[in-house]
């Protein structure tokens, strides 16, 4: 997870650039769809707004406000907006050049990087919501961050302190964060909330009269909200929660509670969420155009958090088919991390005991 | 009065035609599930101590490492689910599937909770739901949450390999016909060892016979490893009333210590794949 502090210079380095940037661009003219006042959505053969189709939520908005001044309000102008999305794009059209073949080789022991950008599809706009551009997925409180009461804040900084480095906790997979062995995919992309991470940012909806099927790219889970029910006893808590949801007018409004407990930390390079396994999460997906599902959510949870917190997404409309994201099935990263870990315990052992020789 | 109230219906439906003839399409949205030991082994089979065995002095044992297991290590017989008698492997093909149950432990994909390709996902012991949509299906299974998004066109040819492979429906009157193409050759049809090639084609044929039942066909067509086609078929039961809900087998977190237990910094158990890798 060295890519995490890999991906944390670059985000800082393009703020920077961005930045510097910033007063000499031109204002590019955005030009955004524009849905007549009097549309209504699609309709199912049975009558429900039909979400049926594949949506991306791939954006460069993060789940928190992190941008610095002058971008760190809740809305940006086109001009704030293109600079940082040229920033971005500037960023990825010179990770994509090709390597000078006369490059000397890395020094040895030096991080090369988990991967380079060919592997992203963080998309190359920030979200626009309502109509306008934003800074950050959170929405209330006001500042665009989650307001973690002080000993959770404390959990996830823990936490995320034993991923990588010096204190990793690296002595069995179950350590490891849920992404890495393959048993939801990263962060919180399967949710809920469905927040986007650094690819992969698909959900395939199903509709029925009394179900609706959300496939998530990653990895391949299907969320099964079951529409006018109860949830399931207090001990059975499935990875993604239990859904249940209701039709308000054009909107579903899905209900998320029994957590898996080991499913607290949610671990992506976009985001790093903690959410207790007491948390109720209330999702309301609403067709406000035929290019996009506006998607809101409020996350409860008095243990983690001093307040209930608010975030506002656009899933927009893909043409392109959700492919097999299969992870367990070829997962050589996890059993690699541990035998790294092993390989530098055995070594430590050489060195000690061949200074206690010496 | 009825007999009018009938001609009128029938008048128009036989104006709306093509609307009539997409509604009329049946539903299969549902929990379903087989009821039958295919799983074990497509062909008939009789119950054994064991899936895997071993030389006794007496006649064939459970293999060691199943031993304690006990009468849950046993296999229940079963009639067989692949139409017209054995499987038409190739000589080859047939010394491999040999090999394969002879090295069950080691081999089936199940025990590491791979994803169960096609069609062995249909009758692992494990319900799965249809959420059939105007455009397309989408099939989840309980099993290692695996998943199919079906649409009703054909999408055109794998972009590669997958363990689910690629899938498109298409309705022949009110038969329900799926046809799936790229799936990898790591997957297997049962505990027994048999197995495809990445070249199969399975065409799933599916119809409601009865409110609650459905009659499954599966056939696989894969010249690499068979002699010919071949068809296996099984009837799929819904689950009613408060069944009717799938619940969750992600096995993945529960094949760590198979897999990785002997990287551990303080190994616990003393699995077979740490035998192999001291």
């Amino acid at each position: 997870m060295k890519i995490l502090k890999w991906f944390g210079i670059v985000f800082a380095g393009l703020l920077l650039l961005a930045m510097l940037g910033y007063g000499f661009l031109e204002a590019t003219k955005r030009v955004e769809a524009t849905t007549p006042e009097d549309w209504t959505p699609p309709k199912t053969s049975f009558g429900h707004p039909s979400f049926e189709g594949v949506w991306s939520s791939a954006t460069l908005t993060t789940l928190e406000r992190l941008l610095p001044v002058p971008f760190n309000k809740l809305n940006l102008n086109k001009l704030e907006a293109d600079t940082i999305e040229r920033g971005f794009r500037r960023f990825f059209e010179g990770d994509q050049a090709p390597s000078d073949p006369n490059a000397p080789a890395p020094e040895a022991g030096e991080n090369v990087g988990g991967y380079n950008t060919f592997w992203m599809d963080p998309g190359e706009r920030l979200m626009v919501v309502n109509g306008t551009i934003r800074s950050s997925i959170v929405v209330q409180p006001s500042d665009g961050m989650v307001p973690y009461r002080d000993h959770a804040r404390a959990l996830l900084d823990d936490y995320m302190s034993g991923v990588a480095g010096e204190k990793a906790r690296l002595d069995g997979p179950e350590q490891r964060p849920l992404g890495e062995r393959c048993i939801v995919g990263f962060g919180s992309t399967g949710g809920p909330p469905m927040l986007p991470v650094l690819y992969n940012n698909h959900y395939q909806f199903f509709q029925t009269p009394d179900h609706v099927a959300i496939l998530v790219e990653m990895n391949h889970d299907a969320r099964i909200v079951r529409l006018n029910s109860e949830h399931l006893a207090e001990h059975i808590t499935p990875w993604l929660g239990d859904s249940i949801g209701k039709w308000e007018g054009n909107t579903l409004v899905v209900e998320t509670t029994n957590f898996h407990p080991s499913q607290s930390f949610r671990l992506a390079i976009r985001h790093q969420l903690y959410m207790s396994p007491e948390a109720k999460v209330t999702e309301r997906f609403t067709r406000v155009a035929p290019q996009e599902i506006l998607y809101e959510f409020t996350v409860e949870d008095e243990t983690a958090y001093s307040e209930p917190w608010r975030g506002e997404m656009t899933l927009r409309k893909s043409n392109d088919p959700i492919y097999e994201y299969a992870c367990h099935e070829g997962n050589y990263s996890l059993p690699g991390i541990l035998a790294g870990a092993r390989y530098e315990e055995r070594k430590a052992q050489a060195l000690m005991q061949e200074q206690g020789a010496g | 009065m009825n007999r009018a109230i009938a001609v009128a219906v029938s008048l128009l439906v036989g104006t709306l035609g093509l609307a009539s003839e997409e509604i009329e399409k049946p539903n299969l949205s549902g929990v379903w599930q087989v009821l039958n030991t295919a799983n074990y082994n497509i062909e008939a089979h009789m119950a054994q101590a064991s899936m895997q065995l071993m030389e006794g002095p007496f006649g064939p044992l459970p293999a060691r490492e199943l031993v304690p297991l006990g009468a849950v290590g046993a296999v229940p017989s079963g009639l067989g689910v692949v139409e017209g008698g054995a499987l038409p492997y190739q000589e080859w093909a047939l010394a491999q599937r040999n090999e394969n149950r002879a090295n069950w432990l080691d081999r089936d994909p199940e025990i590491k909770c791979f994803l169960p390709g096609v069609p062995r996902a249909t009758y692992m012991p494990f319900p799965f739901q249809i959420f059939q949509g105007d455009s397309g299906m989408l099939i989840a299974y309980e099993y290692a949450g695996a998943t199919r998004n079906i649409p009703f066109e054909d999408p055109g040819e794998p972009p590669a390999d997958a363990w689910m492979g690629q899938s498109w429906a298409r309705w022949e009157d009110d038969v329900l016909v799926i046809t799936t193409t790229g799936q990898n050759d790591q997957t297997w049809f049962d505990r027994s060892g048999n197995f495809h090639s990445a070249q199969m084609t399975v065409v799933e044929r599916i119809r409601r016979i009865s409110p609650h039942h459905l009659d499954y066909q599966a056939e696989i067509r894969d010249e690499k490893v068979f002699t010919r086609a071949w068809s296996m078929r099984m009837t799929l039961y819904e689950r009613i009333g408060t069944d009717a809900q799938l619940g969750q087998f992600k096995c993945v977190e529960f094949v760590e210590e198979l897999l990785y237990g002997h990287l551990r910094k303080e190994p616990v158990s003393d699995t077979p794949l740490q035998q192999q890798q001291p």
